[in-house]
């Protein structure tokens, strides 16, 4: 009787293996189904099918008329420019940031620093990027009347410039935290990480230069673990409505917008033009993909020689004093960003050329305080369900291919990336569509996974390259003493991610925190959360209102941050007491 | 036929069978049924949960045994299911002539089936003074009925135009998430025009007849339309415009300057406003189309540029455009706009997104002149310093453009009775009142408070206005809006013309 026990494995191991093994089957259905039929929903519009307008034969006359908007060509050209400058952008600056602080303690400083802004979201950052440069934004209240002369505002095209500087900005700004962040977590892995450090620390014995020795010891380690988050920024970028929608031009604007209205406009035919114009948007942003893949082709044709040249600087004295002033200049600019948008929420009168506000007054937080908690209830039940499921199942994913031996299929990879890479514009109002013919009213449920299609990929991002990088000697360690799959698990593999686990949670809320077209459409507007009120009131009336809005929009996911933060200190001082009583 | 639609109806386990029941007891059920369409009852009677269900066919059965023990009941089940079933064709006359009983007991019957549901309002929700005036409603609904009134808040009304039409597309005909919805002009139009709304349900609000409908024609035309019954009058409002002079070009004791000193740089009329930009250079712009106060703006410039054309040609501006009446009256407004253009804020090569955003434009003093539907929102940014205190207001005295807003019920809508029950809140003297308060929201009420008792019209008369505030004795040349395709056109028109550049 007892011997028949011992052979038999536990429910429980039985169990986990069974859940481990359907995991990665659940993570496709949840990533492919939804995308797929959104996308399903607006293919059949596009071409003329939309019974509800009578319309059900198949033509291409959205095209015809999508092809004679005036101002097509610029709506495009805003979108693949914007997209991919900004693109540029951030990555230089992240490699120019790295480069220069790679052995400094700056770097974490500044990732400290930096790393508020990837949780700000887009609508927020793009009110604040506005209080700055408006005619009448901090900048020129600050350089009035005593340097320019300025008694009122006058009248310079940014925020609103036709060329897209102001997106570009924006977007550079939100991007640059984001791939840092990345970036840093991919070689926080240990093993990775002492290696890079070991290379990096030979190149400067064999007396390269830092920055130089950064260039060409650690980037070609990293960049491949670089390229998905680029990718994923710059479809985000092409597609985005939130930025261009605050900071861009409108005559025309960027091509998503342009949908964004024609999918909302009074006249209920432009459907049909609008679902065109987002299969178009899925040209762009491929286009934009495909851009920098060459991009990237021709850097590595032009640069792979120089690698190995044995040239130990190229200026970097000079190089890293400018770094250094641009830095400065950076965490200023942001800085300024978040004071306007905090003096804005207690101003009372504040006429042009005065840098402080007249009064100090509290109304328009008392007003937005009894008003916001619904909202914030909203946001934060979302945010969490989607971030436990999302965790739950790339953690499942990831064991799966630990203990198959075997990495996620290419294919398999393209779909976990498959919400980033296509304009969330191009399959959400599919996904309306047939949510509608679905009849379904768990709405909670339905926002909840919308979320959970943008929450995915980025803790899939975040936590795969920890996960895969573990030393599996603490595995294969602990199973020969006799544990099971399960207790390697849960004892052996998730306490060393601790800190992994950790920074993706607080990722997912971020990410959910900030989504605004899912919220609206999935939601029908039922459920408002702190971001669709803070869309709503940017529109509106009060810099004042729509500035505090923003700064409760930073503080959601501010509050998650500074949990890690808590539990990184906790764990540290825990490691220290350890080492002492060793 | 008719036998066919009755089995039908008593197979349908969501209808109230005992209405058909007491119809077939008195064999007058075939002439009744044969007027029903669609989505007359059922929309009525649509249960969101079992439980409540559970608690409605007990008080239907309890009803019906009422019904049947009782003869004087009897006599008049028959109008009530007649105009529960005639609903589509019930006109305002019709019920102002129907008895006053059968009214009551209707509404009494909506009033019962609406209690204890959610309402979900779909409302642009971009003013917190008329949020929280809503949040109001919300809380005298819950009082009264028990009704969960859920204020949607839309950054443009079309928004919930396009989810009806995605429902009704994917065959949702019942279980609409739009109960009510604040609309008029051209989404109206559109809705109207896809058979996206409830007809005939505003005869059966007690409080409608306030208004005065028989004498008012504007309750029942929406842009020239007429609503037939599918939307209920709100409030209303005229195009008013605001005025903030620099510091630098206003003396500082502006306090004590009289009104009309305050606005005496201000322009009056539609040419004066093109000399007025002419000198002030990007202090002044407006919105781009489809935003609503945009095109009040071009449809005001398209009425004041052709008020020297004769009768016969300005009188094509209230029916649909042809293309004799668009040769006639359009190219005036394109001579006007592409002169100002050059001298609007941002040289006219970028257009605020909403009308709202002009307010902050002005209090932020990039922009000098403003213009707004809801006079009364101005002292109220004053009085949350989102205006400067010099803000003064003003009517152009070649006229405003007026119209009325509406709340209308989508014909999906899953609670019709508990909206309908919200509707004739909005418009009890209580809740008009409150909101024609220039602190609370200042919108105009569409009751005719003339024909109130004296007490109640009392509740209407206003405090001292605010120095910001439109004066009381301001005299507004109310111009009607156009037919609802001008807008359409001039919006195309506009974005050919200036949308590219």
């Amino acid at each position: 009787m007892s011997n028949s026990l011992v052979t038999k494995t536990p429910l429980s191991d039985r169990l986990f293996n069974a859940i481990v093994k359907i995991s990665p089957k659940v993570l496709m259905a949840i990533l492919i189904l939804p995308v797929l039929g959104g996308l399903f929903g607006v293919i059949l519009p596009a071409f003329g099918w939309l019974p509800a307008l009578d319309k059900t034969q198949f033509n291409v006359h959205g095209f015809q008329q999508l092809i004679q908007t005036p101002g097509i060509a610029q709506m495009i050209g805003l979108s693949f420019f914007t997209s991919i400058v900004s693109g540029l952008l951030a990555f230089i600056i992240t490699l120019l940031l790295l480069a220069t602080y790679f052995d400094s303690p700056w770097l974490p400083r500044i990732q400290r620093l930096l790393g508020p802004i990837l949780v700000i979201p887009h609508a927020a950052a793009a009110i604040a990027i506005a209080f700055l440069i408006t005619p009448s934004g901090m900048f020129a209240r600050l350089l009035s009347p005593w340097l320019t002369g300025w008694q009122n505002p006058i009248d310079w095209l940014l925020p609103h410039d036709p060329y897209g500087i102001s997106i570009i900005m924006g977007l550079t700004l939100k991007e640059l935290p984001f791939l840092l962040l990345m970036t840093l977590s991919a070689i926080a892995q240990p093993a990775l990480n002492i290696k890079l450090r070991a290379q990096y620390r030979l190149a400067l014995s064999l007396g390269y230069y830092p920055m130089t020795a950064f260039f060409k010891a650690v980037l070609p380690n990293i960049y491949p673990l670089m390229r998905l988050p680029i990718l994923a920024i710059l479809a985000y970028a092409s597609a985005s409505v939130e930025m261009p929608l605050i900071l861009g031009p409108n005559a025309p604007p960027t091509l998503a917008v342009a949908i964004m209205n024609w999918f909302h406009d009074v006249d209920l035919s432009l459907r049909i033009k609008a679902s065109a114009g987002a299969l178009l948007q899925l040209l762009i942003t491929m286009s934009v993909l495909i851009t920098w893949w060459l991009l990237e082709k021709i850097t590595l044709a032009i640069t792979c020689k120089s690698l190995s040249n044995g040239k130990r600087t190229y200026g970097d004295a000079f190089w890293a004093k400018i770094i250094n002033f641009f830095t400065v200049l950076l965490i200023s600019f942001i800085t300024l960003a978040l004071l306007g948008m905090v003096f804005w929420s207690f101003a009372g009168y504040w006429q042009f050329p005065l840098a402080l506000p007249e009064q100090w007054v509290l109304v328009h937080w008392q007003s937005a305080l009894l008003q916001v908690q619904t909202p914030i209830i909203n946001s934060l039940s979302i945010g969490l369900v989607a971030t436990s499921i999302a965790i739950i199942l790339t953690l499942l994913t990831l064991e799966f291919e630990k203990q198959n031996g075997a990495l996620l299929s290419n294919y398999s990879s393209l779909i976990i990336y498959l919400p980033l890479m296509i304009p969330s514009i191009a399959f959400l109002f599919g996904l309306v569509w047939l949510q509608e013919a679905l009849h379904s009213k768990a709405i909670f449920m339905n926002v909840a996974l919308a979320h959970l299609l943008f929450v995915l990929p980025y803790v899939f991002l975040s936590l795969a390259s920890s996960y895969r990088r573990l030393d599996p000697r603490y595995a294969q360690v602990a199973a020969s003493l006799g544990a099971s799959p399960f207790k390697i698990f849960l004892q052996v593999s998730l306490p060393q991610l601790l800190m992994p686990i950790m920074m993706a949670s607080a990722l997912g809320l971020a990410i959910s925190f900030s989504q605004y077209l899912p919220t609206l459409l999935v939601g029908g507007g039922r459920l408002n959360t702190v971001t669709t009120e803070a869309v709503s009131l940017a529109n509106g009336a009060s810099r004042r209102t729509s500035a505090v809005y923003a700064l409760i929009q930073m503080l959601l996911p501010a509050i998650a941050f500074s949990m890690i933060w808590l539990v990184s200190t906790l764990q540290n001082r825990q490691k220290k007491n350890t080492k002492v009583n060793l | 036929m008719p036998l066919g639609k009755l089995s039908r109806l008593l197979s349908d386990k969501k209808s109230r069978f005992s209405t058909v029941f007491a119809n077939h007891s008195l064999n007058k059920a075939a002439i009744f049924l044969s007027h029903k369409q669609q989505n007359g009852l059922r929309t009525q009677f649509t249960i969101t949960s079992n439980f409540k269900a559970f608690g409605v066919i007990l008080r239907q059965l309890i009803l019906m045994l009422a019904v049947i023990f009782s003869p004087t009941a009897l006599s008049y089940t028959a109008p009530i299911s007649a105009q529960i079933f005639e609903q589509d064709s019930i006109s305002v006359t019709t019920s102002l002539v129907a008895k006053k009983a059968p009214v009551e007991t209707i509404w009494n019957t909506i009033e019962t089936l609406g209690k204890n549901h959610s309402v979900y309002f779909h409302a642009w929700g971009g003013d917190p003074q008329i949020n929280i005036y809503i949040q109001w409603l919300a809380k005298r609904v819950k009082n009264s009925h028990n009704i969960d009134l859920h204020h949607v808040k839309l950054t443009d009304t079309s928004e919930a135009v396009s989810r009806v039409l995605a429902e009704k597309s994917a065959n949702n005909h019942q279980q609409g998430q739009v109960d009510l919805v604040w609309i008029n002009g051209e989404n109206f139009a559109s809705m109207a025009q896809y058979q996206l709304l409830a007809r005939g349900w505003v005869a059966q609000l007690p409080n409608f007849s306030l208004t005065n409908p028989s004498e008012n024609e504007a309750m029942t035309r929406d842009f020239g339309l007429p609503t037939q019954g599918m939307e209920a009058p709100w409030g209303q409002a005229s195009l008013s415009f605001y005025y903030t002079p620099s510091p630098n070009t206003h003396d500082l004791n502006y306090a004590q300057n009289s009104y009309q000193d305050s606005i005496s740089k201000a322009p009056k009329n539609i040419n004066q406003l093109l000399t007025w930009a002419e000198q002030n250079p990007g202090r002044f712009t407006y919105p781009k189309p489809p935003d609503f106060l945009s095109l009040s703006f071009l449809k005001y410039a398209l009425i004041a540029l052709n008020q020297q054309q004769k009768e016969q040609v300005k009188s094509g501006l209230y029916q649909a455009p042809t293309p004799q009446s668009q040769a006639a009256l359009l190219p005036t407004l394109w001579a006007y706009l592409d002169k100002l253009h050059p001298h609007l804020w941002h040289q006219g090569q970028y257009f605020v997104a909403s009308g709202t955003a002009l307010q902050r434009l002005v209090g932020d003093g990039e922009i000098n002149l403003g213009f707004t539907f809801s006079a009364a929102q101005i002292p109220a940014s004053v009085a949350r310093y989102n205006l400067p205190e010099n803000t003064r207001s003003f009517v152009m005295k070649d006229g405003s453009l007026s119209n009325i807003h509406f709340v209308a019920i989508p014909y999906n809508a899953a609670n019709s009775d508990s909206a309908k029950v919200v509707a004739n809140f909005m418009l009890s003297v209580e809740a008009q009142a409150k909101k024609q308060q220039a602190e609370i929201w200042g919108d105009s009420t569409v009751i005719d408070v003339s024909k109130l008792p004296v007490q109640q019209q009392l509740l209407f008369s206003t405090n001292q206005p605010h120095p910001s505030a439109l004066p009381i004795n301001s005299k507004i040349i109310a111009l009607s809006e156009p037919h609802p395709s001008w807008s359409k056109l001039i919006n195309r028109e506009w974005l050919k013309r200036y949308g590219a550049q």
